[in-house]
């Protein structure tokens, strides 16, 4: 059976997504030990820009380059944002795509501090993913823990990484997933989604909702370890071996900030320009 | 022993009642073979709706409610009125939408059951004390009336007779054990947790972890953090033709206590059938 992990990379005219990938994919191999794919639509620029990312990244995935009009609000802190395309469309092809039996799936942002995830591939379960995250940000707000899709929509879970094997069922699931995006506004009307863009959280909570017999169950099981995140109201402002820093957004103070620092964990960061920074300075002596 | 279910209805100025407690019992009949239903009233049945109900059965002695609009005053004698050696009493704006046989072998264990852990329509416990306040300021036991059952016996006996005084003086009891959040009307369960507080026989009668429970629909307890007035303007509702309920997406199992009259369409009674 192939172990590995499948990352996505679809670069936009500010975030450089392919970058995050590779610094991923470094942090993969040090933690986790096991192959990484990267799936992108920008390989020429992966192989011009970053020619040692053969170090990291085994097997590169050319996915079609599709003009994409959704767009979303990418924030740096609170005090600035700006309106980018987000190409997020093509995660419900994992399951076509991945050259691994077992494969985990993750966001290019979400970085690995400990060997945690390695604990999915000795369950004997076709589908792990997680339920909750876990805020850096004590203060935020609990609605923007994402606890359900919607104020009366169903139970949310997190696409930002996930486990599969390759069976028939979870061909199924993501066929279903591909059926959910095609018609997103459909679904997205039926479960009180007032977000017009396609979330691939969302289309996976759906899916999740579905196969379950639209009841709640103990299936999918949670991945190992905990999802740490924080929101792109909070800024990363230093990156030192497993330590992060970050300045967190206090909720009824905008523009003021509280330090907060993790280590040894895996965390999902949000705010791509101040991830970005902080790689830029660890991959410019690669 | 004979087991049945049992239902008091009285219809008022606002809502039809007998029409619910018909669709409760075609829901019954639905989806658990062999079971028994009465419904004690004094109001007329149409024929058509008689078909489901093994009884019809007035309501003993005077009618208390005559002169309230919430007719409540009367749910006492439920005991009195069960043909049953051993009752499962449901409140009129209910339906059954699976197999709960199973839950008389779990009753039977007990003289007297109240629920006490209601869900919410997503099978959440109901956590929020928006409704119970005066259950929470005066440690009253979190019974809910809508769904319980009896078997016939001095504890239960006991416990009805009780309850009769309660709701006859319900002032008084109030203002001497749920002082604290005084409800100004007078209701079956704040008076059974009264019953219950005064008998103490919480633990014998109810149990927060049973899966004896209902979803209760509320629009206040549905970990909504903006609800409305009514639940049935803001989420979807889907009574398919092969008999399963959609609420907001999710199927519904067990007892469904779905408060507001306007979610039973003629659409569902006719799908029911």
């Amino acid at each position: 059976m192939t172990r590995g992990v499948l990352l996505f990379a679809q670069n936009n005219a500010s975030v450089d997504y392919v970058k995050q990938a590779i610094f991923c994919a470094k942090k993969i191999k040090k933690h986790l030990g096991i192959d990484v794919a990267l799936a992108t639509d920008n390989v020429e620029y992966l192989e011009k820009t970053y020619p040692y990312y053969k170090t990291y990244i085994k097997h590169v995935i050319e996915l079609e380059y599709v003009t994409n009009v959704q767009k979303r609000k990418y924030r740096d802190g609170t005090m600035a944002k700006r309106n980018l395309e987000w190409r997020n469309l093509d995660r419900p092809l994992a399951y076509d795509i991945t050259p691994f039996d077992e494969t985990i799936v993750m966001d290019a942002d979400f970085i690995i501090g400990n060997s945690n995830l390695l604990n999915a591939f000795d369950t004997d379960e076709d589908f792990l993913i997680y339920r909750h995250i876990t805020d850096l940000n004590k203060d935020r707000p609990d609605e923007f823990r994402f606890n359900k899709i919607s104020d009366r929509g169903i139970d949310m879970y997190w696409a930002t990484v996930f486990y599969f094997k390759k069976t028939e069922f979870m061909h199924s699931f993501f066929e279903l997933i591909k059926h959910i995006k095609e018609q997103w506004h459909f679904y997205r009307l039926i479960y009180q989604i007032p977000q017009v863009t396609y979330r691939n959280d969302y289309s996976f909570s759906i899916a999740i909702h579905i196969f379950n017999g639209f009841q709640r169950t103990n299936w999918p099981k949670t991945l190992p370890g905990l999802l740490w995140f924080t929101s792109d109201s909070d800024v990363l402002i230093k990156m030192e071996d497993e330590t992060y820093t970050f300045l967190l957004d206090k909720k009824e103070w905008k523009g003021h900030y509280t330090l907060g620092k993790v280590q040894d964990v895996n965390i999902h960061i949000m705010n791509k320009f101040s991830l970005d920074r902080a790689i830029s300075k660890v991959l410019q002596y690669e | 022993m004979n087991k049945g279910f049992c239902l008091l209805a009285q219809n008022n100025g606002e809502t039809d009642y007998i029409r619910q407690a018909y669709a409760l019992a075609l829901s019954l009949h639905k989806y658990n073979s062999g079971q028994k239903i009465s419904l004690i009233t004094n109001d007329i049945v149409p024929d058509e709706w008689q078909e489901p109900f093994d009884n019809i059965i007035p309501i003993p002695w005077s009618d208390d409610a005559e002169d309230s609009e919430w007719k409540i005053n009367n749910r006492w004698k439920v005991y009195h009125a069960s043909p049953y050696d051993e009752t499962i009493v449901l409140e009129a704006d209910m339906l059954i939408l699976s197999d709960i046989t199973h839950w008389w072998k779990e009753l039977e264990k007990r003289e007297l059951f109240f629920v006490s852990n209601v869900k919410t329509y997503r099978d959440e416990v109901v956590t929020s004390k928006y409704y119970r306040k005066t259950f929470e300021a005066n440690s009253l036991p979190n019974l809910y009336s809508a769904l319980h059952y009896f078997k016939k016996g001095n504890t239960a006996k006991e416990f009805y007779n009780l309850l009769e005084i309660i709701v006859n003086n319900w002032q008084l009891f109030y203002g001497k054990y749920a002082a604290e959040q005084y409800q100004k009307w007078c209701s079956i369960d704040v008076s059974a947790a009264i019953a219950s507080k005064i008998l103490d026989n919480e633990t014998e009668i109810t149990d927060p972890n049973s899966y004896i429970t209902f979803a209760h629909m509320k629009p206040r307890i549905q970990n909504w953090e903006n609800p409305p007035k009514k639940w049935t303007k803001v989420i979807g509702q889907y009574y398919t033709k092969d008999g399963s309920l959609l609420l907001g997406n999710y199927l519904q199992n067990g007892v469904l206590h779905y408060v507001e009259d306007e979610f039973l369409t003629d659409k569902i009674i006719e799908r029911l059938k």
